[in-house]
């Protein structure tokens, strides 16, 4: 099931086009001279495995969990609502 | 100018002023100011902080050097219980349920939060005029811009409506409008300062900056906000920065600059030449100058808009109005999404998420993105081998002064390129600071990776020798 998504819908905006001044902008990275086309990644900034944090879980305070709540977009009984359904 | 948190802190010491007067002070000046510089005034938590200062103080107890001083906080800095809009509508009523890394390190050292600063909506824009707020007018003549996307901070220093301000700089937003208002302002090496609390514009160079109007300020604000947070795993442990260790500049014998970013015809003619002139009574103290290459201004540019716009749209698909932001109900999921996303954000926002979505679909992935990213690695190999040579890089901060308000808003690629000096240093992740001196917009200091001490220490040879 190949489907062409355009940018409108990959970015959940209504009509959205790309715009010229920012075309302008991919326009001089396509012509650009690089003497390596693939990220070398020289430049990342993944943590070493020997530097994790613990894996524990830390309870929010009661404040911090009635903020969250308050910050819902839609509520009911204390929870977030969320669509039941995932279309298509 | 010498430092305000130690002349403050002096006469709070010996009872000149109290500190709820100077923090009463701030706020009525904030509340009246016509520079569109607030979001949200903090002014019972201010009030009430400032009360405990002053008891203390009373009680003959010792307080510490930043007890007590007011200072500002970007509107995209998490502080529990106040409302952070990233000056957007989506987020027009979000309330922060914690607060960031860097701001609490700040309140623990006893600095009381004044005010939440106007700046570009997510920190898109180089003008503080995409925000729900109304435009910044900058400090020095209100008709042109406060610079972005800090912009709200850096006019409230220069202003002296708060003692220093905590901005975020992602390509230049502590740096240009510090640079815009004629005040210092700082981006450390990427890491030195947590990011958690920060709302994320494009992760892999946001970082926290203060802005002040001494490097003394500067210099203690940096100090309590560095450190490593395990909350933000990108983040490492740094020395403190002692006065002493920066009060000499012996050890700078090599300066350089990129001689593209000078001998081309985007420069306004004045900033060029006091640049020269800058250039010339750094000779004449005995050190030696470099004109380095470097990438062209339109490369670098590009290099960081393309992965700002590709950072942002990812970090920014989960306002959707389903877990966070401002709701507007539609026919079904899809279209409450899509509704919701297209009435709450701005133009240049959403200019930025489609840019962003572009360079990640297939087929421009490999054509536009890793080519970035490859270019991104060329550019911070380039700095690693300039730094071999030199001890120290100065830059203008601007190719141009402050454009007038409502100009940047009609042309975005020429506010993208108005960034050309900027982007580069964070593409880098390298310490930054811009001076106010040297040229109209200012000047940037800029050393290797890690070494901010080295900045401030060239600030303090410059202030004393231009």
């Amino acid at each position: 099931m190949s489907k062409i998504m355009t940018v409108d819908v990959l970015s959940s905006i209504k009509g959205a086009q790309p715009s010229e001044a920012v075309n302008k902008l991919f326009e001089v990275i396509k012509n650009a001279n690089t003497s390596n086309n693939n990220a070398s990644n020289n430049h990342n900034n993944a943590v070493s495995l020997n530097d994790l944090r613990d894996d524990v879980v830390v309870d929010s305070s009661a404040t911090e969990k009635q903020i969250i709540i308050e910050n819902f977009p839609k509520e009911k009984n204390g929870y977030l609502v969320v669509s039941k359904v995932i279309e298509e | 100018m010498s430092s305000q948190i130690h002349s403050i802190h002096q006469q709070l010491v010996n009872k000149d002023i109290t500190c709820t007067a100077l923090v009463q002070e701030k706020l009525d000046l904030l509340k009246q100011n016509t520079n569109n510089t607030v979001n949200a005034l903090l002014d019972t938590l201010a009030l009430d902080l400032a009360a405990k200062v002053d008891a203390k103080i009373a009680n003959g107890e010792t307080i510490g050097l930043l007890e007590g001083i007011p200072f500002g906080i970007k509107d995209v800095y998490m502080v529990q219980g106040t409302y952070t809009t990233a000056s957007s509508d989506l987020l027009k009523n979000y309330k922060s349920a914690y607060t960031a890394t860097a701001i609490q390190k700040l309140l623990d050292a006893g600095a009381i939060p004044l005010v939440k600063e106007n700046c570009d909506s997510f920190g898109h824009g180089s003008s503080s005029e995409n925000t729900i707020f109304g435009a910044v007018k900058n400090a020095i003549n209100p008709d042109l811009v406060g610079g972005g996307s800090s912009g709200g901070s850096a006019v409230n220093v220069a202003k002296d409506y708060t003692v220093f301000s905590i901005g975020g700089d992602t390509g230049g937003s502590v740096r240009q409008p510090a640079g815009y208002n004629n005040v210092y302002g700082l981006k450390p090496t990427y890491g030195r300062i947590s990011r958690y609390g920060l709302m994320a514009y494009a992760s892999s160079t946001d970082c926290v900056g203060p802005i002040a109007k001494s490097i003394e300020d500067i210099r203690i604000v940096l100090n309590v906000m560095s450190g490593k947070d395990a909350k933000d795993q990108t983040t490492y442990a740094s020395a403190e920065i002692t006065p002493d260790s920066i009060a000499n500049s012996n050890t700078i014998k090599t300066v350089g600059y990129f001689k593209n970013f000078i001998e081309n015809d985007s420069i306004d003619a004045t900033i060029k030449a006091d640049f020269l002139a800058t250039i010339e009574k750094i000779k004449a103290k005995g050190i030696a100058v470099k004109a380095l290459d470097f990438f062209e201004s339109e490369t670098l540019v590009s290099t960081y808009y393309t992965l700002a716009m590709a950072e942002t749209a990812s970090n920014l698909s989960r306002l959707d109005g389903t877990n966070y932001g401002n709701r507007i109900e539609s026919d079904n999921l899809k279209e409450t999404y899509a509704v919701t996303r297209s009435e709450n954000f701005s133009e240049e926002t959403k200019r930025r998420i489609v840019g962003g979505n572009q360079v990640l679909s297939q087929g421009f992935s490999d054509a536009i993105y890793l080519k970035g990213l490859a270019l991104r690695d060329a550019i911070a190999e380039n700095f690693e081998k300039d730094f071999s040579a030199v001890d120290i890089i100065i830059s203008p901060v601007t190719p141009n002064t402050p454009p007038k308000i409502g100009d940047s808003l009609k042309d975005p690629h020429a506010m993208y390129l108005s960034d050309a000096y900027t982007v580069g240093f964070s593409l880098g992740q390298l310490p930054t600071l811009t001076v106010p001196q040297g040229t109209a917009t200012g000047l940037q200091i800029t050393a290797a990776k890690n070494n901010d001490e080295l900045v401030l220490k060239f600030a303090n040879f410059l202030k004393d020798t231009i």
